[in-house]
């Protein structure tokens, strides 16, 4: 099973030879975004003109905006759940270490009565 | 540790490898988009019928490819700079460890509670077992408790060395006569490893570096046991 998963790390598909599209989290969603961007815009922008090399254009400006925008959007969203993720962690990890003493910030230790 | 013909990072085992790696992605996607657009620059330069001999200037074109290189930069720069604070900040480390370079081995001090120290050295290829690995296994390897804040203060006993663990983020150098601090902290148990990364004579290839991360309970019975065979 592990081999499966470290063959499968080695053969990530490396676009333009830079890009490792498959271990890269949201680059797959970034450059899917992008070519559905860039298909859409060139078409419009050539329904609209009948200008090919002008649509060209247009088309690869929506490629380059869509997948910089996906990118950036999906990278900030990560980075929030990865802090979010941090931060239960360690509140995991504090609960066990502190509950039923005076740390413990959930739940207080009970007081105790003095005896008569 | 790497795999053969590996390219890319290895695994984050800190908190600060993983940044590191996210930011590596960040700067990656940016240049793939920047050859991209210089690609199809390229071949819409080369494809196109027009031409015009007698341009001379033209200012929208000229602050377009001067503010969106600064914009790149910027966007670049930015999580840059959040990563080499974060590396720097001060961390109350649990434990401090010296790492003192040799040639050709590393020898690790644990002096805070009781005086441990021991030497470090290569397993000769001849005597690795199966399952080892040539030219990275060492006979006594850098044992710390996992989730804990390390900190490593390494300098060198004779010529320039460098204490490297890339699946740590951790690399710093080791100089004589002067004692440099790097810290960082395991966040899974494991064994990981790294190789001295400053020329430092003939057997500069053979003197690896191992931290094995393991629970506090296991890195107590590992000390104790340290220091009863020392």
């Amino acid at each position: 099973m592990a081999g499966e998963e470290e063959s499968d790390k080695k053969n990530g598909f490396k676009v333009l030879g830079i890009l490792d599209v498959q271990n890269t989290p949201c680059a797959r969603e970034a450059l899917l975004h992008g070519s559905g961007g860039s298909l859409a815009a060139g078409l419009l922008h050539f329904l609209a003109t009948s200008r090919v090399k002008r649509s060209f254009d247009v088309g690869f400006a929506g490629f380059m905006l869509t997948t910089l925008g996906s990118w950036f959007y999906c990278r900030i969203t990560n980075a929030q759940l990865r802090m979010q993720q941090r931060l239960i962690q360690d509140g995991i990890k504090n609960k066990v270490m502190y509950e039923g003493t005076s740390l413990d910030t959930i739940s207080k230790p009970k007081e105790q009565e003095p005896s008569l | 540790m790497a795999h053969p013909s590996q390219l890319g990072f290895q695994d984050a085992a800190s908190p600060v490898m993983e940044e590191l790696l996210h930011f590596h992605d960040h700067a990656l996607m940016i240049v793939l988009l920047i050859s991209t657009l210089v690609l199809y620059i390229i071949v819409a330069m080369v494809s196109t019928k027009l031409t015009n001999k007698y341009i001379l200037d033209s200012q929208e074109i000229e602050i377009v490819w001067t503010v969106l290189p600064a914009v790149i930069l910027i966007l670049i720069a930015l999580p840059s700079l959040r990563i080499l604070y974060l590396m720097d900040e001060i961390n109350d480390p649990h434990l401090t460890i010296k790492a003192m370079g040799h040639q050709w081995y590393w020898s690790y001090e644990y002096t805070d509670y009781e005086d441990l120290g021991f030497d470090s050295y290569m397993v000769p290829t001849q005597d690795l077992v199966p399952g080892q690995f040539r030219l990275l296994e060492t006979d006594h390897r850098m044992v710390v408790p996992v989730e804990s804040p390390i900190r490593v203060l390494v300098s060198a006993e004779d010529v320039l060395h460098s204490w490297a663990v890339p699946s740590l983020g951790v690399k710093m150098d080791a100089v004589p006569g002067r004692l440099n601090q790097t810290a960082f902290i395991a966040s899974r148990p494991g064994v990981f490893y790294g190789q001295c990364s400053e020329i430092c004579g003939a057997n500069h290839s053979f003197m690896p570096i191992v931290v094995e991360a393991v629970p506090l309970e296991h890195f107590e019975k590992w000390s104790t046991m340290m220091l009863e065979d020392a």
